[in-house]
């Protein structure tokens, strides 16, 4: 099986290719950054791993850089992990234009820009494929100051149930992972007053596992998984 | 090329479990004679691209055999 999934060189979707590697699939990986991670797994996993390069601000390259030269029309493509994002914060009064569009660009644009050609690639090989965003508590609970994060993710999270309505009858899925907050380098900025009260507002009074997160992403990209679609499957901590 | 683009509807059709076509000819409706519907039409365009490189709904609707034949020639 190959895999598409966009911000691999670290937190969550570095543990999320980790974790796809050892259970034998291929992944076609895109970040900005090669890490001494990533560089780690590159070496581990010569064959099944493959990086490209890519700054996700730029959607109109997409086809010719990443599906054309990259992957290649002749490759099926039987997943796609949507995982590479930006979290633009700060209060609604203090909007910025220029940082919400960049961020809309990264968070949102390309990633549809990106769908539109796994679609159509798995269209092409007839593959029952299954698409995973990973959205975000912040979409279903408010915190201070995420209101246009979270409203990249809302996006996502129409996006993705539309998606499921009108490509399922060719049996192509698709689903959010709607995570709570994890300790990467994206909540790093957060104090630990800031994430000890956000913890305060889960069940389990805890950061989430990055790798419950990767293993449900597995799932979901799996056959056992053929019967769900148009989900958002929370992993949060029930953060309730 | 005819004949390729035959191959192709054939493809379609035999993925949705219908009967093939024996022949196409310039003036048959897409939706109306041949019977595809908006997704088989999305598949249309990527088995169509991937033979020729070129989107054929990318600048506008193409209703009919003939009018993607045109737009293969001219590439
Ligand atoms: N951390 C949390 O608490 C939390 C909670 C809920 C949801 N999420 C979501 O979980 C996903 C993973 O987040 P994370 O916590 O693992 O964040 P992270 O540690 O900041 O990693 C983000 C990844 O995205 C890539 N990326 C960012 N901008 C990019 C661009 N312009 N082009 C290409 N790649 C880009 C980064 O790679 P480069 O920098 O190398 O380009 C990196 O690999 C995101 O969708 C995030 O919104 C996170």
């Amino acid at each position: 099986m190959n895999i598409l999934l966009t911000g691999a060189s670290k937190g969550l979707g570095l543990k999320t290719t980790q974790f796809l590697l050892k259970k034998g699939l291929t992944i076609y990986a895109i970040s900005r950054s090669k890490t001494e991670n990533l560089n780690e797994l590159l070496l581990q996993y010569p064959d099944n791993l493959k990086w490209l390069h890519y700054d996700l601000a730029d959607g109109v390259n997409v086809r010719q850089s990443i599906f054309k030269d990259w992957i290649g029309f002749d490759t099926p493509i039987h997943g796609f992990v949507n995982n590479a994002a930006l979290a633009y914060d700060d209060l609604i009064t203090n909007l910025n234009l220029v940082s919400l569009e960049k961020m809309y660009h990264v968070n949102v644009f390309t990633p549809l820009t990106l769908t539109k050609f796994v679609l159509r690639q798995m269209l092409l090989h007839n593959i029952k494929g299954s698409i995973i965003h990973i959205s975000s508590i912040s979409v279903h609970t408010g915190y201070k100051g995420l209101s246009m994060y979270a409203s990249t993710k809302g996006a996502l999270e129409a996006f993705s149930k539309n998606t499921a309505r009108e490509w399922g009858e060719k049996g192509i899925r698709s689903n959010c992972l709607v995570a709570g907050f994890m300790e990467t380098e994206m909540s790093s900025t957060l104090s630990d007053n800031q994430k000890n009260r956000i913890y305060q507002r889960t069940s389990m009074k805890q950061p989430v596992d990055v790798d419950s997160v990767a293993e449900t992403i597995g799932f979901l990209l799996s056959d056992e998984a053929k019967s769900i679609t148009g989900q958002n499957i929370h992993v949060d901590n029930g953060t309730i | 090329m005819k004949a390729t683009i035959l191959e192709v509807f054939n493809t379609i059709i035999e993925n949705r479990g219908n009967k093939k076509l024996e022949s196409i000819s310039p003036e048959m409706h897409l939706k109306y004679d041949i019977g595809f519907d908006s997704l088989d039409l999305a598949e249309l365009t990527v088995r169509i691209e991937a033979d020729y490189d070129i989107d054929i709904f990318e600048d506008g609707i193409v209703n009919t055999v003939g009018e993607i034949l045109k737009k293969l020639e001219k590439k």
